[in-house]
């Protein structure tokens, strides 16, 4: 029971008074982020990075983590209340705990998301604690090749599960690659891209480009229409669902935390697939599925836990094995890189109290999220009222100070704006920037274990395939990129030309 | 049916494609036993390029789904270049003038009353350079107003 003593000491670090604040700073920043529409998580991370520099790493990654679970919590609130989902995750959310809502139930319904929330990120780090160090150590045991296979298989995860259209995914991932060269080459340092720019050498700014393609490119989007929203009045009575809530929705809950679990450990899985899948799960098992749409509480309990386990266990590749795999996630790893701590295989032996630390502060962090979420939800609801316009240029102003104070230049909020525009486009022509942050992230350690295999192998590049695990990672790499193509054509043959 | 609209950003995919292919060719590719700094970006060149035409290809013929539609762009076209203004003016005049005349620009793109744009427009600069600059201890240009911040 090594990992009982591990997780108690990760709760000595996350216990220490200013962790704990940190930790509640971050869970209240993300709930209300999470129920704000205009500012997700990623470019909230993004925005707090630099203000995170001058703390110990381990409670700038608590904070940090904090904002993430937090949002997933909050999300649920608008799409119950309002049938808007704060955040991507909550969108099947709508589906039943609008109707919920319609029928008198909002209490129960919100009372079910942040019980069944809890339970699932419970279930999560315990799941965490077990599985991370038994994969970290099987990591560890990878030569280049193997690690250049499993980096390119996370991206390709990340593409393949991110957006509908592959074609689209693969182009931002190849840009994100492209764009990631740009600065010193990691192997011998020489400039590359940079037009002799100085400005350029240490690459393009992650925070200054999350913030523009994340934060200022949604509002664009929503300048195209001055937005009215209405709130769904209803009067907030019995947060607790009852019994039978309960004698419908534990098994629910349960499969929920398990199957997000499982899903959200996939790079790309995460929060939004897993979500989705647990709602078609519980319409498949239940024995009344006409129920689902019209107000069944398992239809709020299910996906609602599966994000929260999901979002707690998407940290798994992130602290074993260096791949973050999605675009929040990927702003912690630039967090921890910043201090100095290479996320990877090597994390849990090189720095245990920054590993046990974030996975206790998580359970904590539940807990907070459990005792904020439901005596404050008439305050979240409150909030929602605010009118988008004092939002929207809020927004603005943070991103901009947010930019400007990477470097105290206007040159970065320059990028920021023209990154803005660039993810403005990308959303108008449905492109997901999520690949191009991984792959610009990932993009370096890409280049070195390409060039490491390469090398060691005399240059042979059937050394990916000769190695049996970086063989299977690139066949399933390569599966997953020909399954649209093999859909297509099967289409074809079964419908005729015409498709 | 041709889509014009995702045949300029196929285009734009091509280009850059072909802009850091011909860069990682002045950068020395080397080869597979000895890869040098151009070797990566020159393979991510090539593929970005054939993906783009397979793009371009489907644009051309119809074969892709539909994209979200343009609204009015009135709105982000002003806020943008109110943007590139903000970032040519905010050393010289300073955080806080150019601030509330940003802010004054999106108040008023959303359909802002006329009394709560200026209300909101002097404060939100204010109160964010004090938040900021003097609490959270980031550096904002003072401009014109150096004398008295």
């Amino acid at each position: 029971m090594d990992f009982v003593n591990n997780l108690g000491s990760g709760f000595v670090i996350a216990l220490s008074a200013s962790n704990l604040f940190y930790c509640a700073i971050g869970a209240i920043l993300g709930t209300a982020i999470g129920v704000l529409p205009g500012l997700g998580p990623p470019a909230t991370i993004a925005l707090l990075l630099p203000v995170t520099l001058k703390m110990e790493p381990v409670s700038a990654v608590i904070m940090l983590a904090g904002i993430f679970c937090g949002a997933m919590y909050g999300g649920s609130t608008t799409s119950i209340l309002l049938n808007i989902p704060g955040e991507a995750a909550s969108v099947v959310t709508c589906l039943d705990g609008y109707k919920m809502a319609r029928n008198g139930r909002a209490g129960a319904a919100l009372g079910m998301s942040a019980i069944g929330s809890f339970i699932a990120g419970t279930l999560s780090v315990l799941g965490i604690s077990i599985l991370a160090p038994t994969l970290a150590s099987f990591a560890l045991k990878f030569g280049p090749p193997e690690y250049f296979c499993l980096v390119f298989l996370g991206l390709m995860m990340a593409i393949y599960l991110s957006e509908e259209s592959v074609l689209k995914g693969l182009m931002m991932g190849f840009l994100g690659l492209l764009l990631g060269t740009i600065g010193l080459d990691p192997v011998n340092g020489t400039p590359r891209f940079t037009f002799g720019l100085s400005r350029l050498t240490d690459g393009v700014d992650f925070v200054v480009m999350v913030m523009g393609l994340f934060g200022l490119a949604e509002i664009l989007c929503n300048l195209e229409e001055p937005e009215n929203r209405e709130i769904f009045k209803t009067a907030l009575t019995g947060l607790l669902p009852s019994r039978e809530d309960w004698r419908l929705a534990w098994a629910s809950v349960l499969r929920g935390s398990v199957l997000g679990f499982f899903i959200g450990v996939l790079p790309g899985g995460g929060a939004i697939i897993s979500s989705f899948a647990a709602y078609a799960v519980e319409k498949r098992l239940s024995k009344h599925p006409e129920r689902f749409g019209k107000g069944a509480i398992e239809g709020v309990a299910a996906p609602e836990s599966a994000n929260n386990a999901a979002s707690t266990s998407s940290f798994i590749p992130l602290l074993t094995l260096g791949i973050p795999g999605n675009a929040s996630i990927a702003m912690i790893f630039v967090a921890l890189m910043i201090h100095g701590i290479r996320p990877g295989p090597l994390l849990l032996q090189e720095h245990p109290e920054v590993f046990w630390g974030v996975i206790a502060s998580m359970y904590i962090g539940n807990a907070m999220l459990l005792g904020l979420n439901l005596p404050l939800i008439s305050f979240w609801v409150r909030m929602l009222k605010v009118p988008y316009r004092y939002l929207a240029v809020v927004v603005v102003v943070v991103c901009v100070i947010g930019a400007y104070s990477v470097n105290n230049s206007a040159w970065d909020v320059g990028m920021m704006v023209f990154f803005g525009v660039v993810g403005y486009l990308l959303r108008k022509f449905a492109f997901p920037a999520a690949p191009f942050i991984l792959a610009m992230i990932l993009g370096p350690m890409l280049e070195k274990t390409l060039q490491q295999s390469l090398i060691a192998s005399g240059g042979d590049p059937m050394t990916f395939l000769s190695r049996p695990i970086s063989a299977a990672l690139l066949v399933v790499a390569g599966l997953l990129m020909l399954t649209p193509v093999a859909r297509q054509i099967w289409k074809r043959r079964r419908f005729g030309q015409n498709v | 049916m041709r889509k014009p609209g995702e045949i300029v950003v196929g285009l734009g995919f091509l280009a850059i494609g072909i802009g850091f292919m011909v860069g990682a060719i002045h950068l020395k590719l080397g080869g597979p036993t000895d890869p040098q700094p151009g070797f990566f970006p020159f393979l991510d060149g090539i593929i970005l390029i054939v993906l783009s035409a397979i793009f371009l290809f489907n644009a051309w013929t119809g074969r892709i789904g539909e994209s979200p539609a343009f609204g009015k762009l009135l709105g982000p076209v002003i806020v943008v270049l109110a943007l590139i203004l903000y970032v040519a003016a905010l050393e010289k005049l300073g955080y806080v003038i150019t601030t509330a005349l940003l802010s004054a620009v999106v108040l008023k793109v959303l359909e802002t009353k006329l009394k709560v744009l200026i209300v909101v427009s002097l404060l939100l600069p204010v109160a964010s350079y004090v938040i900021f600059d003097r609490l959270l201890g980031v550096t904002l240009p003072p401009g014109l107003l150096s004398a008295f911040l």
